[in-house]
């Protein structure tokens, strides 16, 4: 526990003005044991007390010492069984056993792989996330006067007095596009990649026609958020005292759980619902890897009652 | 200075229709059409900022919008307009909106 211990317990923080998220703590890249990259679900935490986890830990530290003839090929750890290192493969993120079996392969002959699934939860959560939203940009390469663009083209909005640039939008893909007067745009609104590209080659279409040399350099997916529903409650509670370093939780500021998982780096939004929201993705695999990340360890702290 | 919306209404056409005519025939000067023309936004602006009280809604698909100089212009499809008494329905409504709170009456044309 002393690992655990070593990391200063988050304080509440006010959120800074007008801000709209709850404010966040900074994370800070040093983690003071092994590489805790991705989390790793603890173990099935029906417990109702941390003091029920902590022996939990000191029976696995005992057994894991019996077998330490394994060499134990898990990045960072000596013996100990942290409950949050480094795994690589998707499919074995179950990598501490369950105090319930581990008696069961604690034998000599137990195989040197640093993976046990001692459970078959390790398989795919068969939920996929959709995305909701991809913000892209691209240069257009030309100076535009914004205001010869409000003037002809048609659904746009030029206020410069509040912002400026051109608000555009297109209904077919249903897409908002913030038009500069540099010639750099801003596409957002669409559902997936091949729609948010296309949509910025409409607008630059449009400005194309409006007489300026437009062209389409350096296209560039910026940001990509999917949304899910693990189908059952989840334990906030329990996910935020467990994964300090990565969650956030403060249900007068905001609802939902901010995790940060640093493997892929996505900010997730886990509410009591089962809803869990996935931003800061460049590419669709990395919601992906973050959601069969996330879901063993919602697994369990799944709500019982 | 008020808003110079209203000359290309049917009161504001039909004005300027006689304006015109009259500058023909030689019987006003231009500048004096175009003190007629100030005098009317003035009048149709406080006339209907003030006496005028009665209320229609309409309801109808928005097919395009534009906001630029702080002038919103819609163009409406299949539009139904509702007053109390009665209904008026049409496929396409232009609508050219200005600001109706004024904050800088000096950036009005």
């Amino acid at each position: 526990m002393d690992q655990n211990n070593s990391i200063p317990p988050f304080q509440g923080l006010a959120s800074p003005q007008g801000a709209m998220t709850p404010g966040m703590p900074i994370f800070s890249p040093m983690m003071p044991y092994g590489s805790g990259l991705t989390p790793q679900p603890v173990q099935n935490t029906n417990s109702l007390s941390i003091l029920e986890e902590q022996q939990r830990q000191q029976q696995q530290q005992q057994q894991q010492a019996q077998q330490a003839q394994q060499a134990n090929t898990g990045p960072g750890t000596s013996g100990q069984t942290p409950q949050l290192f480094h795994s690589q493969t998707v499919g074995g993120s179950t990598t501490t056993a369950l105090p319930g079996s581990t008696s069961l392969y604690a034998t000599p002959l137990t195989p040197m792989t640093p993976i046990t699934p001692a459970t078959p939860a390790s398989e795919s959560s068969g939920i996929v996330p959709q995305l909701q939203n991809i913000v892209s940009t691209v240069n257009l390469g030309c100076k535009l006067d914004l205001k010869t663009i409000a003037l002809r083209a048609r659904n746009a909005e030029y206020n410069p007095k509040r912002f400026a640039a051109v608000i555009m939008r297109i209904r077919e893909p249903r897409t908002t596009a913030l038009i500069f007067s540099s010639g750099k745009m801003v596409c957002t609104g669409a559902k997936s990649e091949e729609q948010s590209r296309l949509a910025a080659r409409k607008y630059a279409r449009v400005v194309q026609k409006l007489g300026f040399p437009a062209k389409f350099l350096d296209f560039k997916i910026q940001n990509m958020v999917g949304s899910c529903d693990v189908k059952f409650p989840i334990r906030l509670e329990g996910l935020v005292l467990t994964h300090q370093q990565f969650s956030s939780y403060e249900p007068e500021l905001f609802p939902g759980l901010i995790y940060r998982m640093i493997k892929p780096r996505i900010v997730l939004l886990i509410f009591v619902s089962g809803k869990v929201v996935l931003t800061g993705a460049k590419v669709r695999g990395e919601i992906y890897e973050a959601f069969e990340n996330i879901y063993p360890i919602l697994k369990g702290f799944r709500k019982t009652t | 200075m008020a808003y110079q919306l209203y000359r290309n209404t049917t009161l504001g056409n039909s004005l300027q229709e006689s304006l015109d005519e009259l500058i023909q025939t030689q019987q006003i000067t231009p500048q004096l059409a175009l003190q007629v023309l100030l005098q009317f936004d003035k009048a149709i602006n406080t006339a209907l900022a003030n006496r005028v009280r009665n209320r229609v809604n309409f309801k109808g698909s928005l097919n395009t919008y534009r906001f630029c100089d702080n002038v919103w212009t819609f163009v409406l499809n299949d539009v139904e307009f509702r007053e109390v008494t009665d209904l008026v329905k049409v496929d396409k409504v232009k609508i050219v909106a200005c600001d109706g709170k004024r904050q800088n009456p000096g950036a009005l044309t």
